[in-house]
């Protein structure tokens, strides 16, 4: 260990005498070299005044560790003024692994602290490495050190590692004791449907009670899918479940303990109860590890991530194990299913629970895990939830409507021993895993192909390679240089598949919600989806929620752009294959097309764009049709609305995020401040310089971003704010230099992965179109010649 | 190692169980409560015999009654140096976990043998908890090893 002097001593010193040669031992606290310091103290000088002297203090300099002197970094004389490094101790142990506080190679206690430690011992080993134990820590290198052999093992049996979610995932629990009560009952309903269910009793687990009876259901196609995977993959469980419930469902999943093994990790391990961190499990590095997960959040949206759709089997009861998470935000959870009777019931069960939760509020409460209050709040919830599972058996409640509505339309008595079948409430088509299967072999492909691509130019050079020549890829001595990051991967594989796609929500999230951070926009963008909140001639695709809003209105002047469902999204996300969208096509409704076509000129960007427009029968954009006037008329807008816009302006400035499409979802609202800028007489219409502003704030100086960003402010017309022609100095020009550049690359890019994607001139034209509308008020004549 | 001590134990009683099987009800309460206990410093593995319980205290205001109890138990303190018999619970890269009845050790990949399996082991260090003992242990000495 290279031992430094602490900050804490009273430079500058001197050092007068080495006590310790290179090869004495050296004990904690034994003096290791003698130095000076000088210091100014107030002394009476005999006759009663108080004067102040320099005085010359000699001090030992002590060894905070046990070990052996190795090297002298300075020498007799040295004056220092800083702290620096004085001498090289080796040590019989560096204390690398640690157990309970406790050394686990010399049993030392590390928690022992005297006058002169400077760094505990215990802080040397602080990475917890094990699955089930959180007691014993190991140190960075000791960390390094065993991943290294863990990959080596990895790649010599080709194999990367999965960490698995279980509730949802790949199975979904309740402890709804209906469920017992079906499965014994021949004559219920849903009995045929649980018949795979499998229970088990927690009996510390539970609020007040002895002992609950969990109900397990497998995902279709489970052991198939774990035995198969398992050749790829080296499996992991990483549930928010206690320690004692994943035990149990590994028991039942696993029952040999091929698969998991012990590599189990519960909420009692994980370290916090609101988010998951691959850095628990993989201090180190994470290039090899996959995650499947029905739950994006919790993981931050990490690269390695494959989300799945969640597994619903005992309907509306969700995950037992999620109330210390935020609340899931409900994407189209409507729509995963096919219409069946149940599907109703269960919409209306889950828009109860879910809220509309902004992702900042989520983070919030993510970051709120250490709140031993609030932990205490979420753990009452979740015992809540186990006991409102218990008392209020939902299923029941659920399977009671569902006869009731059968007995409505059949007009007969509910009775066991009814000759028509009753409807049941279970249904199991579920067919993600054999989905996910798939995705997981062509990420393993992927993976060991691009490895073995670099480990046969590493290993026979180029021509080798090109000669076809086999290099021995068995061989033992892997190169873990060359392993490619799987977060390299499959961002990359993903981005094949929906790359380009440029698409505008409409209908699908609430009023208000921000469009960039929502659970279906943060999944889509790891798809490489770039979401828009304006319909313009890059737009692709418009996923309407619903029929007849503005949006979808505005998007049939597009012929490019495919009106969808968020059902094609989903089936994209989740297939990983991009659909045929014939099928998923909404039909549009005539009239729409109709007023689409007449309301032209009032259905500008901005006007359709915006959030308060966005819904059908808005006075306000029904205002701008009929009189055909575009909203860069001061009207409709009140005090309060410009207070708040103001607010959104002020919190936009103070912003970090300055992705493009950030800027735009807040432009919308941020209009009228933008006109405000513009009334100064900048009339000055550059199309040229206005263009080459566009999709340019991620470039330049702060200054220039800053400026930027409140032209940003403008929408479809923002180009008119732009700066005059004649400004033009060198920062500016090298900025347009870049911009330029830039949106070479973008349209390059945007075309190559999309044939269909629209011209790119067409979105120039346009804007030069409005530009000259908004500059003259003759404007209409020209729109009317580009139509 | 295993001590026979003799030690005291305050057991407050609730009014109902005031009759003539107060005494087997004492009994079990302490039986309950001390063995398999960790007090940080050793674990009580069984409780012998009862010495001493002493009269009833009536606690005013509660009507609680308290015992003190003098009972002789067999204790087990962990020394440092002390070889034990252990049972393996998990093996990971950095070492095994193993239990030596309710104490747990891990011996470190550095204290096992490069030619080994496992069992006794002896104890390096020893240290106390709240609620619980842990241990570090080595198997790398003479006459130590897999059993």
């Amino acid at each position: 260990m290279l031992l430094r002097l602490p900050p804490s001593l009273h430079y500058p010193i001197t050092i007068t005498s080495l006590l310790k040669k290179p090869g004495d031992e050296v004990k904690r606290d034994e003096a290791l070299f003698w130095y000076v310091y000088y210091s100014e103290v107030e002394e009476g000088d005999g006759v009663g005044n108080i004067i102040k002297v320099q005085r010359k203090f000699p001090t030992r300099f002590e060894s905070p560790v046990d070990g052996e002197v190795q090297e002298w970094k300075i020498s007799k004389g040295d004056v220092i003024d800083e702290p620096v490094d004085v001498v090289e101790i080796y040590e019989p142990c560096a204390h690398e692994v640690q157990f309970g506080g406790m050394c686990a190679e010399c049993g030392k206690d590390m928690t022992e602290a005297s006058y002169n430690t400077e760094i505990m011992d215990s802080f040397r080993a602080p990475i917890q490495m094990s699955h089930d134990n959180t007691t014993l820590t190991v140190s960075e290198k000791e960390a390094t050190r065993v991943e290294e052999d863990a990959k080596r093992r990895l790649l010599a049996s080709r194999r990367l590692s999965l960490v698995v979610d279980l509730d949802q995932t790949i199975i979904h629990a309740t402890v709804d004791p209906t469920v017992g009560e079906w499965k014994e009952d021949k004559d219920n309903p849903n009995y045929e449907a649980l018949r795979g269910v499998r229970q088990f009793r927690l009996i510390d687990d539970g609020p007040g009670m002895r002992g609950c009876w969990y109900y397990i259901k497998l995902r279709p196609g489970l052991e198939d899918f774990l035995q198969n995977v398992a050749e790829l993959y080296e499996l992991h469980i990483y549930t928010m479940g206690t320690r004692a419930y994943a035990q149990n469902i590994a028991d039942i999943i696993d029952p040999t303990r091929k698969l998991f093994g012990d590599r189990i990790l519960s909420r009692d391990e994980s370290g916090s109860l609101t988010a998951k961190n691959l850095q628990r499990l993989f201090p180190v590095d994470t290039k090899m590890v996959v995650i499947i997960d029905d739950r994006g959040d919790v993981w931050r949206w990490n690269p390695n991530l494959i989300k799945v759709s969640p597994y619903d089997f005992f309907v509306g009861i969700g995950d037992i194990n999620s109330s210390f998470l935020p609340k899931k935000q409900d994407i189209g959870a409507t729509a995963v299913k096919p219409a069946k009777p149940e599907t109703k019931e269960h919409a209306n069960g889950s828009a109860e629970k879910t809220t509309d939760v902004s992702a900042l509020e989520q983070l919030v409460t993510m970051g709120g895990g250490d709140n031993p209050r609030l932990l205490q709040e979420q753990t009452n919830a979740q015992e809540e939830t186990i006991l409102h599972q218990v008392e209020d058996r939902p299923l029941l409640q659920k399977q009671k409507e569902l006869d009731a509505e059968d007995d409505a339309s059949a007009e007969s008595t509910p009775n066991i021993d009814e000759s028509q079948p009753r409807h049941h409430l279970l249904e199991d088509h579920d067919r993600e895993l054999f989905q996910l299967q798939e995705r997981l072999e062509q990420v393993h492909l992927q993976f060991f192909d691009e490895y073995d691509k670099k480990r046969s130019s590493a290993l026979g050079g180029r021509v080798a390679a090109l000669r076809g020549e086999k290099t021995p890829l068995k061989d033992k001595d892997v190169d873990l240089k060359l392993v490619p990051d799987v977060k390299d991967i499959m961002p990359r594989i993903k981005a094949q598949i929906l790359g380009g796609v440029v698409m505008v929500f409409s209908g699908v999230l609430p009023l208000g919600s921000d469009t960039q951070n929502a659970d279906i926009s943060l999944w889509a963008k790891t798809f490489g989806i770039v979401i828009s909140s304006r319909i313009n001639s890059r737009t692709t695709h418009l996923v309407a929620g619903r029929n007849r809003t503005a949006k979808v209105r505005e998007a049939t002047r597009y012929p490019n752009v495919k009106i969808v469902t968020t059902q094609w999204l989903l089936d994209c996300l989740t297939s990983w294959k991009r659909l045929d969208e014939e099928p998923y096509l909404l039909p549009v409704h005539p009239d729409d097309r109709e007023l689409a076509e007449s309301s032209w000129l009032s259905s500008s960007d901005e006007a359709t764009g915006s959030f308060w427009t966005d819904d059908e029968g808005n006075p306000e954009s029904e205002l701008f049709k009929d009189t055909g006037l575009d909203e860069t008329s001061h009207i409709g807008y009140d005090e309060d609305e410009q207070a708040a816009i103001h607010d959104e302006l002020k919190e936009f400035l103070g912003s970090d995020d300055e992705s493009e499409s950030d800027s735009e979802a807040w432009g919308d609202e941020g209009s009228v401040g933008k006109k405000r800028k513009r009334g100064d007489g900048d009339g000055a219409t550059d199309d040229e310089s206005g263009e080459d502003e566009d999709d340019s704030d991620q470039q330049g100086s702060k200054l220039s971003q800053r400026i930027k960003r409140s032209y940003k402010r403008s929408t479809g017309l923002r180009e008119v704010a732009s700066v005059a022609p004649t400004d033009s100095d060198e920062s500016r020009m090298t900025l347009q230099a870049d911009e330029e550049e830039q949106d070479i690359d973008k349209a390059d890019t945007t075309q190559d992965q999309d044939d269909a994607h629209p011209d790119y001139d067409e979105d120039d034209l346009e804007r030069e179109m409005l530009a000259a509308f908004e500059d003259d008020d003759d404007g209409e004549d020209v729109v009317d010649e580009s139509l | 190692m295993f001590f026979l001590k003799e030690e005291a134990k305050v057991i407050t009683l609730h009014p109902s169980y005031f009759g003539p099987n107060m005494r087997e009800y004492l009994i079990t309460r302490l039986n309950e409560e001390e063995e398999g206990r960790c007090t940080g410093d050793h674990f009580v593995i069984c409780v012998m015999d009862m010495v001493d319980i002493g009269e009833g205290r009536v606690i005013p205001s509660s009507g609680h009654a308290e015992y003190t109890i003098k009972y002789r138990a067999i204790i087990w303190k962990p020394f440092r140096g002390e070889t034990v018999d252990a049972i393996v619970t998990s093996v990971k890269p950095t070492g095994i976990f193993t239990l030596a009845g309710p104490l747990s050790v891990f011996i470190a990949r550095k204290n096992i043998p490069s030619d080994i399996k496992w069992e006794p082991n002896t104890i390096l260090g020893v240290k106390p908890d709240v609620a619980a003992i842990n241990a570090i242990g080595t198997i790398k000495e003479d006459y130590l090893g897999p059993l």
